[in-house]
């Protein structure tokens, strides 16, 4: 090229190479300088995480000792022990509730529905998972607390937060069970399978590590979720509770004691909540990540 | 179209409810929904509050107007919407095109990490340590260089920073993830004939980002912007905590107010028993379900398919 170009005449090669006029030196010096600019904005992510997580462990961690976290004395306000136990209850039966209505129902969409019904059913699933949690939390009290007669109770907390997670679980058994490969799908059904042999025995095997997925998922955004239970329930220093008694919950515990005066114990008492539903959520979240990429993995190795 | 993809439909057995049954499960989500907007309008009792709802004077028992919450709601989710976009877009643009692959695969995660992090969290960092730097360091430079602003400056800010500044802050941490994700994607669907076409006229990266990539994928950058709104509009616990939450209208930028969904928050327990009162307060949940549902539906409609699940309220 260069050497072509130089033969032409007047102009050198690098000027025909190099336009060095003001407008193409200003293009590729704001090419430039937006490229050191805009990862800058990451910033704005990574300062508040790194931020809040400092803040919330150094507030929480100086008067936090294994006491504090299974203390189950009722006449010991102080201690997470009640909470913690309580909100793994709640959460065991409300993850098992959606679990229960999600998985049949993305089952059910994703096999047994034609596509145009499946399309608006899973239109509905997003709906609610865009319902606003306190939404939510107003119809568990009114359908539950209130119709039902069920009190401010365990079993009223735990099912409101139930529906709340249910579209989350029901997304992802139904994305895990309509990503099943066609041709294993074809392969079954071709050799004899009946439908639920195909769902149980040939699909769930695949599907299962997605699955498993969309419950650590609904846990991860369940746990952190506070409009639907504490409009639902109200505290209690008992544990273990019953189906129809007030129950705790760690967010619970936060929206309770954060505006106590600073030093006190109950002000500790709420980020030592708020640190232990960070490294769960935390947790959750990281796992979710690392299975659904080795999912990946595995689904593209499925195709070969 | 369903024979081919139900090709056991033909050997079920032959009764009507073996064919029916199995769909009855697909119909839970719907159910729910419909489950949710029976039982709020059966507590409204359908209640006519007349025009007055639609006011701005909250009075319970007397006046329900509902005005002030729906304000409050767009004045901390819009301003939230428009830092989430604008930064969104930045990090996205940034992610896609200008970094290398090996810090993308550090630094994304960051982002995806802001959209875990409990609404109670971000709540009780807001109130106690975000809102007093707001109280002391943003507001009155704020109010110091910008008083002749209408609207930055008549009454001075707060020194215990609770209000809509601090707010907004909270709303775009929390919207910044779903708008991120949402553009990162629409950018990443850009076919690479049509980026490499650009770059090969002889356009610069950004010139391409900003003539083929960026319209190309409008849509999805139009849905970032409804979910966004979405998350930030239904937000509850945190506005909460950080607004100190009272029924008026903000009297400055520094100013406090209600959103709908923290007064239904807050407002609840004192409304137990009162008929009226719950009337109201049912019928305020239903214009934000609707203006939620509303907004998540065209965010939706606007692109083909979400690729992401694994984030809260998308």
């Amino acid at each position: 090229m260069a050497s072509a170009t130089a033969g032409l005449g007047t102009d050198t090669a690098q000027d025909l190479l190099f336009d060095r006029s003001f407008r193409t030196r200003w293009r590729l010096g704001f090419d430039k300088v937006i490229g050191w600019v805009l990862p800058l904005l990451f910033l704005v992510a990574i300062i508040p995480i790194l931020d809040l997580v400092y803040y919330i462990a150094s507030q929480a961690l100086p008067t936090l000792t294994w006491t504090v976290l299974t203390s189950t004395n009722p006449y010991d306000p102080d201690a997470l022990g009640v909470p913690i136990l309580s909100t793994a209850a709640i959460m065991l039966f409300a993850t098992s509730l959606a679990v229960l209505l999600g998985l049949f129902g993305g089952v059910a969409t994703a096999e047994f529905l034609p596509e145009r019904a499946a399309g608006w059913v899973r239109m509905t699933a997003n709906m609610l998972v865009g319902t606003p949690s306190v939404v939510l939390g107003y119809f568990g009290y009114f359908l539950l607390v209130i119709t039902f007669g069920w009190g401010l109770s365990f079993v009223a907390g735990s099912v409101t937060l139930a529906f709340f997670m249910t579209p989350y679980v029901f997304r992802i058994a139904d994305l895990a069970y309509s990503s099943i490969p066609r041709p294993i799908r074809e392969a079954a059904y071709g050799s004899g399978a009946r439908p639920y042999q195909y769902v149980l025995r040939v699909a769930a095997p695949i599907a299962f590590p997605q699955i498993l997925n969309g419950v650590f998922l609904a846990l991860a955004i369940g746990v952190g979720e506070t409009a639907p239970i504490v409009l639902t329930t109200t505290q209690s220093v008992i544990f273990p509770p019953t189906i129809y008694s007030p129950v705790t919950f760690l967010t619970g515990t936060i929206w309770e004691n954060f505006s106590q005066p600073a030093g006190s114990p109950s002000l500790a008492l709420a980020f030592q909540a708020a640190l232990i539903l960070l490294v769960v959520v935390v947790a959750l979240n990281i796992l979710v990540r690392v299975i659904s990429a080795r999912y990946q993995k595995r689904l593209e190795g499925l195709y070969q | 179209m369903s024979a081919a993809t139900t090709p056991h439909r033909h050997r079920s057995a032959g009764t009507v409810a073996g064919r029916i049954v199995p769909f009855v499960p697909a119909l839970i989500p719907a159910a729910l929904l419909l489950g949710i907007v029976v039982e709020l309008l059966i507590s409204s009792k359908l209640t006519n509050f007349g025009l007055d709802f639609w006011g701005s004077n909250w009075n319970p028992p007397d006046h329900w107007g509902i005005a002030i919450f729906v304000t409050g709601s767009l004045l901390t989710a819009l301003p939230a919407l428009f830092f989430a976009m604008a930064i969104g877009l930045g990090i996205a643009i940034a992610s896609t095109t200008y970094l290398p692959g090996w810090i993308t695969r550090f630094l994304d995660p960051f982002v995806d990490l802001l959209a875990g992090i409990p609404s109670i969290v971000y709540g009780i960092w807001g109130y106690l340590l975000v809102a007093p730097f707001f109280g002391t360091v943003i507001n009155p430079a704020l109010y110091n260089h910008l008083g002749f602003i209408p609207g930055f400056g008549g009454v001075a800010p707060r020194a215990d920073g609770l209000g809509l500044p601090v707010g907004i802050f909270i709303l775009t941490l929390m919207a910044l993830p779903i708008t991120t994700l949402l553009i990162r994607d629409a950018l990443r669907s850009v076919p690479r004939d049509l980026w490499e076409a650009g770059l090969g006229l002889g356009a610069t990266r950004w010139e391409t980002m900003r003539h083929v990539a960026i319209p190309y994928g409008s849509r999805g950058i139009l849905s970032a912007a409804f979910l966004g709104f979405g998350r930030a509009f239904g937000e509850t616990v945190a506005i909460a905590m950080v607004l100190n939450v009272v029924a008026t209208y903000p009297i400055n930028v520094y100013g406090s107010t209600a959103t709908m969904a923290s007064e239904m928050f807050l407002l609840l327990d004192s409304a137990f028993g009162n008929s009226q009162y719950l009337a109201a307060l049912s019928e305020m949940a239903l214009v934000l379900l609707v203006i939620s549902l509303a907004v998540n539906i065209i965010g939706r409609r606007l692109v083909a398919r979400i690729v992401t699940y694994e984030v809260a309220g998308l």
